[in-house]
């Protein structure tokens, strides 16, 4: 078999698993739709949600259903990103120093290994109450969760740097900032972007979950809201698949990012 | 070969120490060594593992602090002549960049030293031509074999015009046929740029068979034993390995360890 | 660079324990002293000091335990069953090595999918299975877990059935080993190590899913329910209280794992 044919063939069979997942859904809604009082609430039809999509009746405050997802998605992901972009910048920022000075090593790498078994998330309220504003909250937790995997990874990166590449630099002479550039950054890049990879998605759920907290706004308060029978529960189904949706976009983004950025892939073979 | 009679390297009473990874125990990996080797010439460094040779070289190259003695470079010391960029340094393994083509690794060294564009982009061709990969400039490390990715790192340490060559076993990984054609390849380009030329190997017969002279090493502590000169006729070809001559040389040297 | 590695093995060790935890003890005076608060520009009504902390869980500790408790069985039910399953899955898809793969890749963008879009359709969907709230809940809940742990197992220890060491299937090949000892000889110890690579994503995880499901559950309880519903309370130091039992579970969770791993993969690189 040739290679295209071969993954033609495994996209094939991706397509008959989702298809085959569309398929079961649907005969879970349609159990649902017989035997429930309010089966929208438990397992709607997937042509429901999708009509609600399109739909132009207005759910509340002269907006339909579309509109309150898209307006509330636009609050939550824009601070999501501003958490996840410091995040990186101090991930980063916080691997380099400890490449660079052993103390500074020793003393944060048992906090990173730390962090990373403490549940955070769970967390999120009494960073509301500390910050007591719920924007900077979103803020907040976003970076901590994008942090910690930026640093470890990248800190996993600069550590794969062989000593004989380190001896190389050093026997012509490389200035500090020479062996950063040529050495150290290109060779930390795919880890730098395992990390990204785990901490996208993560930025995001963070972000959806601070709404949840507060009336404020964004996609999580409009997710209570809808559960609460505040408005159409198809508010509810579309977030669902949206933050679904952004949550698979943004890993993918970080790999396209990654296929850009990496001087590896860019001149292809 | 011809070279000038002017001394290079020069070093006296040279010592390493360094404390063992498990132990913690020192290990006398050098004790009170003295050579002096001539600018253009070919030497090899020889000897059993644990004799020290990796060491000297890297002594020589400022990878290693000397715990006592003098090592001179030039009139200089390592440090001076590493920061000057004169050192050609080639590791056992290949050491490059699987992020870059075979080109650009070649170049990297030369973009530190801030060697202009044109020029860089010449001098690749021309060792890339020396090594015999001028096919392959566009590759992948990856994409080669053991051999060739060994030559690409030759050619790097070729590319910007070091003065002095130290190669620290290059070719030990490699395979007896990769092996002939590489010592026949280095000693064309020896020919061709007139450089010094430290090579550390455990193999006799490619000390032999490439050097002008022999540094046989032993360990427990790490010393010289013997300095041998190589005798026979240069250009050497395939057929050098043959001969009486070649024969008697590697067991002059083989019979010239002490304590092994 | 090479001085890097030239301090004495003793040294060595006492320095990597030592200055983390002096940082600790610093931070914590800092925290105690109110200093903290200025830096972070908190309050110490919503950032208790540690003594009072310690002074609150021993005043509830009954109602912590009990909370406790509730979080830990569903973490642990959702974590055991869900990875059991995941690992099932990885057998079904390597014995049917062409639909399998295709099968995990539309598993592992549920990797993707924040949990908070997962709990509530849960919780609805759990609504008639039993009378008690806290039954159903529990239920809910552990199924939310257990989503999460399969999605991670079955993708990773399909890797493990897999990703076979070079020549080591020929070797089963050259004896006539069958299907069945190939799997159990060969595919089975290799998959070890890829399942503690899974484990550490998701011992981690199960304790977050399982706090963030407790958000969206009908009956309160579970420590992460707790600090929200404390927070809303305005009672801070109770929220503290339960935080630092969320830590305490966290951390021991992943010791546990780092016990099991140590030695099962004893003797392995």
């Amino acid at each position: 078999m040739t290679i295209n044919r071969k993954k033609a063939s495994e996209r094939l069979v991706t397509l008959v698993w989702g298809l085959g997942l569309i398929g079961l859904w649907e005969i879970g809604a349609t159990v649902v739709e017989n035997t429930k009082r309010s089966p929208q609430n438990v397992l709607p039809h997937l042509y429901q949600i999708i009509q609600s999509v399109f739909s132009t009746a207005m759910v509340s405050n002269k907006q339909t259903a579309l509109q309150i997802v898209l307006s509330n998605a636009g609050l939550t992901l824009y601070r999501a990103g501003i958490g996840f972009l410091i995040g990186i910048a101090v991930g980063f920022l916080l691997a380099l120093l400890m490449q660079r000075f052993v103390p500074i090593e020793k003393i944060a790498f048992p906090y990173l290994m730390m962090i990373q078994m403490i549940p955070i998330l769970g967390m999120a309220p009494i960073v509301l109450a500390i910050t007591k504003d719920i924007d900077k909250s979103r803020i907040v937790i976003a970076a901590i969760l994008t942090f910690y995997p930026v640093a470890t990874n990248t800190l996993a990166g600069f550590k794969s740097v062989e000593k004989e590449k380190y001896e190389l630099m050093h026997s012509i002479a490389a200035t500090d900032r020479q062996l950063y550039t040529k050495l150290l950054i290109p060779a930390c890049i795919p880890y730098f972007f395992t990390g990204l990879k785990i901490s996208a998605p993560m930025a995001i759920t963070a972000s959806i979950l601070v709404d949840t907290l507060q009336g404020g706004g964004g996609l999580g308060c409009m997710l209570s809201q809808s559960l609460k029978h505040a408005m159409s529960i198809y508010v509810f189904w579309q977030i669902v698949f949206l933050s679904a949706i952004v949550g698979i976009l943004s890993y993918q983004l970080m790999a396209l990012i990654e296929k850009i950025v990496s001087p590896y892939e860019r001149a292809g073979a | 070969m011809q070279h000038n009679s002017e001394t290079e390297i020069k070093i006296l009473g040279l010592c390493v120490d360094f404390p063992d990874k498990n132990s913690g125990d020192i290990i006398h990996a050098l004790t009170n060594i003295d050579l002096e080797i001539k600018e253009g010439e070919f030497v090899s460094l020889v000897g059993p593992s644990g004799c020290g040779k990796t060491t000297l070289l890297r002594a020589i190259a400022d990878l290693q602090e000397p715990t006592s003695g003098i090592i001179s470079v030039k009139g200089m010391r390592p440090h001076e002549v590493r920061i000057r960029q004169k050192y050609g340094f080639v590791f056992q393994s290949p050491v490059l960049y699987d992020w870059r083509t075979v080109r650009r690794n070649i170049c990297m060294p030369m973009e530190v030293m801030g060697i202009p564009k044109k020029e860089r982009s010449k001098r690749i061709d021309e060792t890339l031509e020396m090594v015999g990969l001028t096919d392959f400039g566009k590759k992948y490390p990856h994409q080669l074999s053991g051999g060739m990715q060994q030559r690409v790192g030759i050619a790097r340490a070729l590319a910007y015009e070091p003065e002095i060559l130290l190669m620290d076993e290059p070719f030990s990984a490699l395979d007896e046929f990769t092996k002939e054609k590489l010592h026949l390849d280095l000693l064309n380009i020896w020919k061709k740029t007139n450089k010094t030329i430290l090579f550390v190997t455990h193999n006799i017969q490619e000390a032999v068979f490439l050097s002008d002279r022999i540094v046989v090493l032993s360990p427990h502590p790490g010393r010289v034993s013997a300095v041998v000169d190589v005798d026979i006729p240069r250009p050497r070809g395939l057929e050098s390995r043959d001969g009486d001559d070649f024969n008697h040389m590697v067991s002059k040297v083989r019979h010239s360890f002490e304590g092994v | 660079m090479s001085d890097r590695k030239e301090f004495s093995l003793n040294k060595n060790m006492i320095s990597t324990a030592v200055y983390p935890i002096f940082f600790g003890l610093f931070i914590l005076l800092l925290w105690e002293t109110e200093a903290l608060h200025k830096i972070i520009d908190a309050d110490t009504f919503t950032l208790p000091v540690p003594s009072r902390i310690i002074g609150i869980i021993a005043e509830n500790l009954p109602s912590i335990l009990k909370n406790t408790k509730a979080t830990v069985q569903v973490a642990v039910g959702g974590l055991v069953l869900g990875s059991l399953l995941g690992y099932l899955l990885a057998m079904i898809a390597t014995a049917f090595p062409k639909w399998g793969k295709g099968g995990l890749t539309i598993v592992s963008a549920f990797n993707a999918v924040p949990v908070i879009a997962i709990a509530p359709i849960m919780t609805n969907l759990t609504k008639d299975f039993s009378r008690d709230p806290n039954l159903r809940s529990m239920l809910a809940k552990t199924l939310v877990v257990m989503l999460l742990c399969t999605v991670s197992m079955s993708i990773n220890a399909f890797r493990g059935f897999n990703e076979l060491k070079p020549f080591s299937e020929d070797l089963m090949k050259s004896i006539a080993a069958k299907p069945a000892s190939v799997f159990f000889k060969l595919r089975v110890p290799n998959s070890v190590p890829y399942i503690f690579t899974a484990l550490r994503v998701s011992v981690p995880g199960s304790v977050i899913f399982a706090m963030v499901s407790e958000y969206f559950a009908e009956y309160i309880i579970g420590v992460g329910r707790q600090i929200r519903e404390n927070i809303v309370l305005a009672q801070y130091a109770t929220a503290w209280a339960y935080i630092a039992a969320a830590f305490v579970i966290g951390v021991t969770m992943y010791i546990i794992l780092l016990i099991f791993e140590n030695i099962l993969l004893r003797g392995r690189r």
